[in-house]
């Protein structure tokens, strides 16, 4: 796991995010248990609050549940909230893309041919 | 997650001289490692010294382990080890003879382990000879590792550490901060493990600070947990140009040179900010303690 020390991203949440990428994309398997807040901050060489708040907000996000006196274990992901997860994701790249867009002048036209040309350069490159 | 407190404190009361300590309510989270901050002076070393059962005569109540109010039931003084700045150790003392009195001392020390600690900490190099070098010929730093490791031998579940990092070299707190989060990591569900310890230099232990316990002049001025702190305050830099404006704003204020100004600003009072040209950041743990000691500054003598 890569952490930035000085990103204006808190420590916490790239950790949320780093083990909620290994949960949606599988590689954290459904009922698997994380390593514990103190090995996980031992590991990493972060304060056991840290970890704590990351895993925190994975269950809040309904990825984990806390179990007293257990720790923290992987839900079952079901593939609707996965897509809407992704989708999420592709509608801030696109508002992104919308705002540079803008800033370039571009007309929709020009905008949405981009995207349909990329699409196809991608489709050749597979 | 209900955090349980491994010590408790109330209406805690020591004069010395000019000096008072008087802490209203302290809480230790179990199963964390609490930094004690203030100044010189602040009291901390008193503070740690009550806690810690070596200084008996404050007045006030403390509970320890969620379970005990007398430091000398049971085994309570066991499942405590406390290191400070006075060497407890006899300067004639060599580690040889250090790991046969602790064995004397303490049911719960393991002189494997003491040995281990000695060996990862290149404090004895010698193989514990019979005429090993003593403690008064060893540097403050080997000190303090002869001390960490004495308590590390031991089966504890909170360590009281004044000042822990001072005598010691860069790579040498580096890796305290290592020790100190192995020694969180291998507490058992039914025995959490805990640390306080007190620092002037907060920037050398912030990366294993969980709770931050501030003190100025004998009080408790502010405290949370790290992550907390962090959102309650922001730091601010902006121009020259809206620094009057700021100024009744900010929590704390400084340098108002051509080159503009830095402040702690309260995330509450953050939209007050409004429209002046200034950037907000996340401030570190160092940052936050500054502001906070500024602002509770000597108080007029």
């Amino acid at each position: 796991m890569k952490l930035l020390q000085n990103s204006n991203t808190p420590i916490y949440r790239q950790i949320a995010e780093q083990l909620k990428e290994d949960i949606l994309a599988g590689r954290l398997k459904e009922g698997t248990y994380l390593p514990s807040i103190r090995e996980l901050a031992k590991d990493l060489r972060v304060s056991v609050i840290t970890t704590m708040k990351a895993y925190e907000e994975l269950a809040s996000e309904g990825l984990v549940t806390a179990v007293q006196g257990k720790g923290f274990f992987v839900n079952a992901q079901d593939t609707e909230m996965l897509k809407e997860q992704h989708l999420r994701k592709v509608e801030d790249a696109l508002t992104e893309a919308i705002r540079f867009s803008e800033a370039a002048g571009l007309t929709d036209k020009e905008l949405v041919s981009t995207l349909k040309t990329l699409q196809e350069l991608r489709m050749q490159g597979q | 997650m209900e955090i349980k407190r491994v010590v408790e404190a109330h209406n805690l009361y020591k004069k010395l001289g000019r000096f008072e300590l008087n802490v209203g309510e302290l809480r230790i989270p179990q199963g964390f490692a609490t930094a004690l901050i203030g100044e010189n002076g602040a009291g901390k070393t008193t503070l740690l010294n009550i806690l810690a059962g070596i200084r008996l005569d404050a007045k006030g109540g403390i509970n320890w382990f969620c379970g005990t109010t007398d430091i000398d039931k049971g085994n309570t003084r066991e499942r405590i080890g406390y290191t400070g700045p006075g060497h407890y150790y006899l300067p004639g003392w060599n580690t040889r003879q250090i790991r046969k009195v602790s064995e004397l001392l303490f049911d719960n020390f393991h002189a494997d382990r003491f040995e281990d600690w000695c060996k990862r900490m290149s404090i004895d190099t010698d193989g514990f000879r019979k005429d090993g070098k003593p403690v008064s010929k060893l540097s403050d730093g080997n000190r303090m590792k002869l001390m960490l490791a004495g308590v590390l031998a031991r089966d504890t579940e909170l360590l009281i550490l004044d000042e822990p990092a001072s005598p010691l070299d860069p790579v040498m707190r580096d890796e305290l901060n290592n020790i100190l989060r192995e020694y969180l990591a291998g507490g058992e569900e039914s025995r959490p493990r805990s640390v306080f310890f007190s620092t002037h230099n907060i920037a050398d232990m912030e990366s294993v600070t969980d709770y931050a316990i501030i003190l100025a002049h004998g009080k408790i001025v502010e405290e949370g947990f790290v992550e907390d702190l962090k959102e309650k305050y922001v730091l601010v830099k902006g121009e020259p140009d809206s620094a009057e404006a700021a100024k009744g704003i900010l929590y704390s204020f400084s340098g108002t040179g051509s080159y503009g100004y830095e402040g702690m600003c309260l995330a509450a009072d953050v939209d007050r900010l409004a429209g002046m040209n200034v950037s907000l950041e996340t401030p570190t743990l160092t940052q936050i303690s500054v502001a906070v000691m500024k602002k509770h500054g000597r108080p007029a003598a």
